[in-house]
């Protein structure tokens, strides 16, 4: 009896339309965005969720959906704010070419980490991936000659882009670095619809379901591991490049972190719903509006939840500005004891059980 | 030569409390197959407990022991009993991402609790050192390293010949095995947690007296931990004292000899290579 190739845990649905359109539209608008409202803090808000997006999707490429859960992605992160900074500040490489050598050399280093790690499982494979990573840090820390250390880099200016005769863009305010993390949120959430929707997605997934069944079955887990690494890696490195050039400044202790880039950049997901297109997207959002919140509650003035003199913003600036990350611990304990699909399986439970409510037209639910 | 002998000694003093650390992780690894990675934000909470009982009641650190280890115990028990034993069954990477939660809470909490600052506890001894043959030997890592040895001491009396020793090494050896021969697997986790935490918070009250303590400090203990049971063995009590010792004359060697910036990065290559090559550990058998 000749099996079906590979074993999935949700059955892969093809391209649809309305998704499609969806998806489209929600682009659209959100490009409207900075022409609807100049408020910096606003616009700075919209810039952290593009990028914790992007982030969280390229992590979901290798962990969600290939199973490797790395918990080294600082070294992508910022291998990727480091290359693009460095040509620039040294060399006056501008930005948009030192942001494809930084995705260049992210795909260098993941095959050589891949090369390393991808022998180990499970625990092993976690621990190493953690190893690597600190390894790049502590080196980006020692080596002051090439990276200036702890004292980090200072960005002085990011010259204009001509694009054709008549546009040239400047970097200066907001709007630039909106437009691009969204195009790097877009591109990495794509990238998600193609593993889940592609006969490669499928080898990877296969891999996340019995990698010694996917082996059986004429799939090379190693070669799929690295690729999927590779584009994990290349998306990581081009959020670590617009995360520096945004904030202007990087030093080894940021953008190689542990806590705050590697576990948040896993946590993004499992919070969300890993392994599904939109986990990292909601989880993304949730982290976000959560930590930039408690350490800045000045937007919601801006936005005109809380009035001028309200006390809750005193309350959460004098209390609970240094509370963001314990909010991050809160959530992943509940998600993992409670809603271990995250929050996108809790809303699609809640969707679910209102569909099947008495009364309620009886629309045919999708395979379970 | 001098030099040599001196990185040997602090080395061997340090390596010491990594082995402590290490023995409180491979005890929870082998009973319970979790991987712990709050395991250094139990280190943390012993640090505070510690500079607590010194700051308020002016209890010496290592007096404050008999109140640090059984409430680091009793903490480690409610944490196994309330929430890790739920993912007992559940996949390696959603208990590793439990673990990570809980010790982002457990840090951020005493953060919001006690601030970032930098606390320092002094007692008299702090900085005295003994001299022998031309070798300084620092007071209060002497002493940690002797409170160290005669805990383990007592902690292998226990596991070989005490009936619940016995059960928690039957439980590590065949957990489904143990349960049939009538030992109560699910208290012996409990137990195990306990104990784990209480030699983490141990080995924390140890170094209260020569480290920075802040709510952070517990990350790079929790590596140091895998380090030195990987090195040794996973579930391996006696791999883990080898590899405490063996890391921290490494480190200490690395200090002096490749420059005091890399120790802890020539530590991790030396991981990744036994990850490599001696997947079991030193002294581990082959499992996987």
């Amino acid at each position: 009896m000749r099996a079906p190739p590979v074993a999935l845990r949700r059955p892969a649905r093809g391209f649809s339309t309305p998704a499609l359109l969806a998806y489209l539209t929600v682009i659209a608008l959100l490009a409207l965005v900075p022409q609807l409202t100049h408020k910096p803090s606003l616009l700075h808000l919209w810039i952290m969720v593009f990028l914790a997006i992007s982030q969280g999707a390229a992590w979901n490429v290798i962990g969600g959906y290939t199973g490797q859960y790395s918990v080294g992605h600082a070294a992508y992160f910022g291998l990727g704010a480091y290359i693009t900074m460095l040509l620039l500040e040294m060399h006056q490489v501008p930005p948009w070419y030192g942001l494809g050598l930084a995705m260049v050399g992210a795909v260098l280093l993941s095959v050589i980490i891949g090369a390393i790690t991808f022998r180990l499982r499970g625990p092993y494979f976690v621990l190493a991936s953690i190893a690597v990573a600190e390894i790049i840090r502590l080196a980006a820390l020692d080596f002051r000659d090439f990276t200036r250390g702890a004292e980090g880099i200072l960005l002085s200016g990011i010259p204009p882009l001509q694009l054709g005769a008549h546009l040239t863009i400047r970097f200066v305010g907001k709007q630039p670095f909106f437009y691009a993390a969204l195009a790097l949120a877009v591109l990495a959430v794509s990238s998600n619809w193609v593993v889940q929707h592609t006969k490669l997605g499928y080898y990877f997934q296969a891999i996340r379901e019995d990698q010694d069944a996917a082996h059986s079955l004429g799939i090379n887990p190693t070669l799929h591991k690295s690729i999927a690494l590779a584009i994990s890696a290349a998306l990581t490195a081009a959020a670590g490049a617009i995360f520096g050039l945004y904030v202007r400044f990087i030093d080894p202790n940021i953008v190689f972190s542990l806590p705050d880039v590697s576990v948040q950049m896993v946590l993004i997901c499992i919070i969300g719903g890993i392994g599904t297109i939109l986990g990292p997207v909601l989880g993304a959002v949730v982290l976000v509006l959560l930590s930039e919140t408690l350490r800045n509650p000045g937007w919601l003035v801006q936005v005109g939840v809380l009035g001028e003199d309200s006390t809750l913003v005193d309350f959460i600036e004098q209390r609970l500005s240094s509370a963001h990350v314990l909010v991050y611990g809160v959530l992943v304990v509940i998600v993992i004891l409670f809603a271990p699909d995250g929050l996108l399986g809790v809303l699609r439970k809640g969707l679910d059980r209102l569909r099947r409510r008495p009364g309620a037209s009886a629309a045919p639910r999708a395979a379970a | 030569m001098i030099v040599f002998f001196q990185s040997l000694i602090s080395g061997i003093l340090v390596g010491g409390i990594y082995a402590l650390i290490g023995i409180g992780l491979t005890i929870i690894f082998g009973v319970m197959r979790v991987i712990n990675f709050a395991h250094g934000d139990l280190l943390m909470l012993g640090m505070y407990a510690t500079w607590l009982l010194f700051k308020y009641l002016g209890l010496d650190p290592y007096v404050a022991l008999v109140v640090t280890m059984p409430l680091l115990f009793l903490w480690g028990a409610l944490l196994q009993k309330v929430i890790i034993n739920r993912v007992l069954g559940a996949l390696p990477q959603n208990q590793i991402l439990l673990t990570i939660g809980l010790g982002l809470i457990m840090s951020n909490s005493v953060m919001l609790l006690f601030t970032s600052d930098y606390r320092i506890l002094t007692t008299s001894y702090s900085s005295s050192s003994f001299s022998l043959l031309g070798i300084s030997i620092s007071q209060p890592l002497l002493y940690s390293f002797l409170v160290t040895v005669a805990i383990t001491g007592v902690l292998f009396w226990f596991l070989q010949t005490t009936d619940t020793g016995q059960a928690i090494r039957a439980t590590a050896q065949d957990r489904d095995a143990a349960q049939l021969m009538g030992i109560n697997v699910k208290r012996m986790s409990v137990l195990a947690f306990g104990l784990g935490t209480a030699l983490a918070g141990t080995a924390g009250a140890l170094l209260a007296p020569t480290y920075y303590i802040f709510p952070q400090v517990g990350g790079p203990f929790t590596l140091k931990a895998f380090v030195v049971v990987v090195l040794g063995g996973m579930g391996s009590i006696v791999g883990a004292t080898l590899g405490g010792v063996l890391i921290g004359v490494t480190e200490s060697m690395a200090a002096v000899y490749v420059g005091s910036g890399l120790k802890e990065l020539v530590v991790y290559v030396l991981f990744l290579l036994i990850l490599l090559f001696r997947p079991a550990g030193l002294l581990g058998k082959s499992r996987a």
